[in-house]
């Protein structure tokens, strides 16, 4: 009976095996890895729908050397899904790149898995450090790093807040509050480490888990700390549940946000006008100045259309863009998918800042990282979020009430 | 100073929260003896019922249980008559795995009907305060904590002096003399779904204008529940409060004065040294929990 | 005669095994087998003090503990996992007498709460305690192909490496359960007050099985860890994925049974797998609504698992041995 079973098991394998991949030549494959489903299913599903419209507006244009782009979908709901999935993608579906992810710790698995091959993988919207760091030649990523947003949340506290308190930098007190998984543990990381180098004072660190139902805590260790601002590294809920419950518990320092949670439509949903005013540092959003994002409007008309709502947040412009990029690399190497081709498009690769959708310009670095993508200051007012800083990028001035 | 009893009152006013949530699971599992992993869904679900009615109808969360409370009583009713009546002979075990299962069904159900997206319910009173001597008392969290003493008091009450609710107790004593004494056990245990499922609704009813509903909110509140209902000790109404205050303290203060990261593993470890110590939970009266550490 | 003919058949279906690399180039089928050995080998290691009847849910906290082990070991001080193992495996059974202590009080659900607790607060220690487990961010394997690091370029070294782990542990439970220990923990589990009566240290029973159950999945965490490269503590205390998953596998196939594990980790393994990229990918959320269904319908209408459908089967055939003891009973 042992034997049955195994048999059943196998067959169930060869199942997988044998009913994959009706390769047609007229069609370039690319994986495309995102979690769909389980807890980062919401902003999952939002990623994998910009790199989607994407490819549909591509295609309409005659696909890529004449070829029509197909994604192969796989759904990495976990770490261990996300290995699983690279594995099928690029052994079963043969899959010659992957792109995705959206989650850090989902990306630094599934691209391992790819980097072991020598399989190009394209990231275009997880921010951990470690993604570009670890040595691989075979790892592109399109958006800005954890470190970008540090960079970009200290020159705003620096240049703008504390001027406007008429502080200097070093007299500046910060408050940390980030959810305590990898996400939010390396931007802080991050954060406190170039905060240091800056001369801004860190006074206080409050990890918490995302998944809690209560945040009065964190509010009363940031009440006894006394900020100047806070700055928070959250997810959907947790956002949602400190910024009522700072405004319950009369925490007066203002809370500014690192993209995620703060960023969400959800978000204003809940607080209303309690939200105005909320910061966020955050991959570009779509009130942003045309001027500087062109093509913008067009990609908002274009989601409308496709998914008949509007989008959730900017992660699927980011992966819009993203997506473009690696499109323009594979026409670049006439629909080849060698990594060595592939390095030698994306190094040659040069826009300036203010030519794509979000605004960032695209220049690869030796680790694969685009060196020109950056974040944006955002804010939210009357309901919207839109871009406040810094001044090219902004639709209106940022405003802080006491 | 200030900052202890504000950490005490706000500890109090969560700890209420959890005891409301947790009254359905102790009537459940004390009742008809099941590890209800699928208790957090059911918060879940009447979260989203009034988030509905009040997007679609307009009708204010605190109304909505008017409507919510009945349906979730169905909902518990048929959920024992047709998913935990036909397994009910079966080990601990596999209810377990049953109820694991509908768990991971009702989760993705929602995930497929309502999408991944957080949504809230805005009200007047949302995020009002009141200010007593410089404490500040959330308004919704207080109605919640209201309404978990008025249940438990409705509980106690009706277990005490109907014919109903002694059936119900003698059940958690010994279902098998309860039996024998002409108790027609099986009947009770749809009520006491029922029942249970109702008073758990309450709860998410009470929940929305303060949290956010999305597909695993549920997941949090399925083991504070089993946490406080242990600790409380089966069958025991005031237990259950008295618990659901002190985990919500317990949270306060560890995460205020300890690390809010470490709040939860706080309430787990005193949790398992309970059990160790005192497997009865803290106030119960130790009545049938040999019986249900059994099978 | 029979056993003898079921001896060949394992003998033919383990050489089988054995030659499947040498055919299949892809290493996602590679993959998949060695997700199915692992989690067989994980199921079977749960199993031991389900011999007794105890129900845990907290399997996870013993893999996790393992995992960081061999990692912390291999990352920070440079030690082979190869010796790791035994660090892996002392450490697991470690926090395994932590949770037996409850046992000696608490029974049946209780336990089975106290368990979840216990790798929820294993998890949230690791997440906190930065200096030793880097927290969140969790520790990378670095990819330096050696056998003595455990790390090679192809899947086929894994694929034996889990294939062994699942012989060995799914032998071993074979062992414990026809062992004086195995006698005593099935006599706890149909009837624990009697057997006391009858002088049978049952807590002694249960502590024994807690022991072996826990050393060999610290163990089984360590290879893990080295063959998906990535250690966080959410993955890796995952109540899903290492608690809820084996003792799912070990109920669909026969809980308290040698081959109930296997069965149900054989099957249950590409289930999920299959579900998820066929169904997740065209309607999220539809693969896990499948997978509870079946969960639901398998207690609903073959409670003793699977292994009790083939029983009666094998009680025919054995019918003429009468040696070893029937085995749909235990189930329960």
């Amino acid at each position: 009976m042992k034997k049955k079973v195994l048999i059943f098991g196998m067959s169930l394998l060869l199942l997988l095996t044998g009913a994959t991949g009706v390769f047609s030549a007229e069609k370039l494959e690319i994986g495309a890895l995102y979690p769909i489903s389980g807890s980062l299913a919401l902003l999952g599903e939002e990623s994998w729908r910009g790199a989607e419209i994407a490819r549909l507006m591509r295609n309409e244009a005659g696909g890529i050397a004449g070829k029509e782009i197909v994604f192969v979908k796989g759904d990495a709901s976990t770490v261990s899904a996300a290995r699983s999935e690279a594995e099928r993608l690029i052994e079963q579906q043969k899959v010659p790149a992957i792109l995705g992810t959206y989650s850090s710790s989902r990306c630094m698995a599934a691209s391992e898995v790819a980097a072991r091959k020598g399989v190009a993988y394209f990231e275009l919207g997880a921010i951990a450090n470690a993604i570009t760091t670890r040595g691989y030649n075979t790892i592109w990523r399109t958006n800005p790093t954890a470190a970008d947003f540090s960079k970009a949340q200290i020159a705003f506290i620096t240049e703008w807040y504390a001027p406007k308190l008429g502080k200097k930098p070093s007299e500046m007190r910060v408050s940390i509050a980030h959810e305590d998984s990898d996400y939010g543990t390396s931007v802080a990381d991050s954060f406190s480490k170039m905060a240091e180098g800056a001369g801004v004072k860190i006074v206080s660190v409050e990890p918490y888990a995302a998944n809690t139902s209560d945040l009065s805590s964190v509010i009363f260790r940031l009440r006894k700390a006394k900020p100047d601002i806070v700055m928070a590294v959250s997810y959907a809920n947790d956002a949602i549940l400190l910024s009522r419950q700072a405004y319950e518990l009369k925490l007066k320092a203002p809370i500014l946000g690192t993209g995620g949670g703060h960023s969400l439509q959800s978000f204003v949903d809940a607080l209303g006008k309690e939200a105005n005013g909320v910061l966020n540092v955050d991959f570009t959003q779509y009130a942003t100045n045309e001027n500087f994002a062109p093509g913008l409007k067009a990609f908002l008309a274009l989601y409308k259309k496709t998914f008949n709502e509007n989008p959730r947040s900017g992660h699927s412009l980011a992966n819009y863009m993203g997506a473009n990029i690696v499109f323009d690399i594979i026409e670049k190497t006439g629909g080849s998918f060698d990594v060595q081709n592939i390095r030698e498009a994306a190094m040659a690769m040069d826009v300036p800042a203010g030519k794509t959708p979000t605004g960032w310009g695209v220049k690869f670095g030796e680790d694969g990282q685009n060196v020109k993508a950056m974040p944006l200051v955002t804010q939210w007012r009357d309901g919207k979020l839109v871009t406040v800083w810094p001044e090219g990028a902004a639709v209106m001035e940022p405003m802080i009430d006491q | 100073m200030d900052l202890y009893a504000q950490v005490l009152v706000s500890g109090l006013l969560l700890g209420g929260v959890y005891a409301l949530i947790s009254i359905g699971l102790n009537l459940i599992f004390g009742v008809v003896r099941i590890i209800n992993f699928a208790h957090g869904e059911m918060v879940m679900l009447s979260m989203y019922l009034t988030f509905w009615l009040n997007y679609f109808f307009g009708l204010d969360p605190y109304l909505s249980a008017l409507i919510v409370l009945p349906v979730m009583f169905a909902f518990g009713f048929l959920f024992q008559l047709f998913v935990v009546q036909p397994i009910l002979s079966t080990s601990a075990t596999m209810k377990i795995f049953t109820t694991v299962g509908i768990s991971l069904l009702l989760q993705n159900l929602a995930l497929i009907m309502w999408k991944g997206d957080f949504r809230s319910v805005q009200t007047s009173y949302s995020m009002s305060s009141i200010e007593v001597f410089e404490i500040i008392i959330s308004v919704p969290r207080l109605v919640a904590f209201g309404a978990a003493l008025a249940s438990i008091i409705f509980l106690y009450c009706f277990l005490k002096y109907t014919y109903m609710g002694k059936a119900l107790r003698a059940i958690v004593e010994d279902h098998s003399v309860a039996r024998l004494m002409g108790v027609s056990v099986e009947k009770h245990y749809l009520f006491a779904f029922g029942l249970g499922t109702m008073f758990t609704a309450l709860g998410g009813v009470l929940l929305v204008p303060f949290s956010s509903v999305f597909p695993t909110v549920g997941i949090t509140y399925t083991l504070v529940a089993f946490v406080v209902v242990v600790l409380g000790g089966l069958g025991s109404m005031s237990g259950t409060f008295l618990a659901g205050l002190f985990i919500g303290v317990v949270e306060s203060f560890g995460g205020t004065f300890v690390s809010p990261a470490l709040k939860e593993a706080i309430y787990f470890a005193i949790f398992i040294l309970v059990l160790l110590v005192r497997p009865q939970g803290l106030f119960g009266q130790g009545k049938g929990t040999e019986e249900v550490g059994l099978k | 005669m029979i056993t003898k003919k079921l001896y060949v058949i394992g003998a033919f279906v383990f050489l089988l095994l054995l030659l499947i690399p040498l055919f299949f180039e892809s290493t996602f089928v590679l993959h998949m087998y060695t997700l199915i050995f692992f989690y067989t080998a994980l199921t079977a290691a749960w199993n031991i003090p389900a011999f007794g009847g105890q129900l845990s849910l907290g399997h996870a906290s013993f893999f996790g503990i393992g995992a960081y082990a061999g990692a912390i070991l291999y990352v920070k001080y440079g030690v082979s996992p190869w010796i790791g193992i035994a660090a892996a495996g002392a450490f697991a059974m470690l926090g395994g007498m932590v949770l037996s202590l409850p046992l000696i009080r608490l029974k049946g659900p209780f336990f089975t709460l106290a368990s979840i607790a216990f790798a929820e607060v294993l998890r949230m220690i690791a997440i906190d305690w930065r200096s030793l487990t880097n927290g969140s961010v969790g520790i990378n394997i670095p990819f330096k192909p050696a056998l003595m690091n455990l790390t090679f370029q192809s899947g086929k070294p894994f694929y034996y490496i889990s294939l062994t782990l699942a012989v060995v542990v799914v032998y071993l439970t074979y062992r414990i359960r026809y062992s004086a220990l195995g006698f005593h923990l099935r006599a706890a589990a149909s009837d624990d007050e009697a057997a006391k009566a009858l002088g049978v240290n049952t807590s002694l029973a249960h502590f024994v099985a807690l022991m072996w159950s826990s050393a060999i999945t610290g163990v089984l965490g360590l290879f893990y860890v080295f063959y998906i490269y990535v250690l966080e503590p959410q993955t890796i205390f995952s109540l899903d994925l290492f608690s809820l998953q084996p003792a799912l596998n070990g109920i669909i196939g026969g809980m308290g049974t040698v081959w109930g594990p296997v069965i149900g980790a054989v099957l249950m393994t590409p289930l999920g797998e299959f579900l998820r990229f066929y169904l997740g990918t065209i309607q999220q959320g539809l693969n896990y609504v499948v997978y509870g269904l079946v969960l639901v319908a398998t207690v609903r209408f073959i409670p003793g698992g699977i292994v009790s459908l083939l029983a009666p089967m094998m009680k025919r055939k054995s019918a003429e041995k009468a040696a070893k003891p029937a085995i749909e009973k235990e189930a329960r």
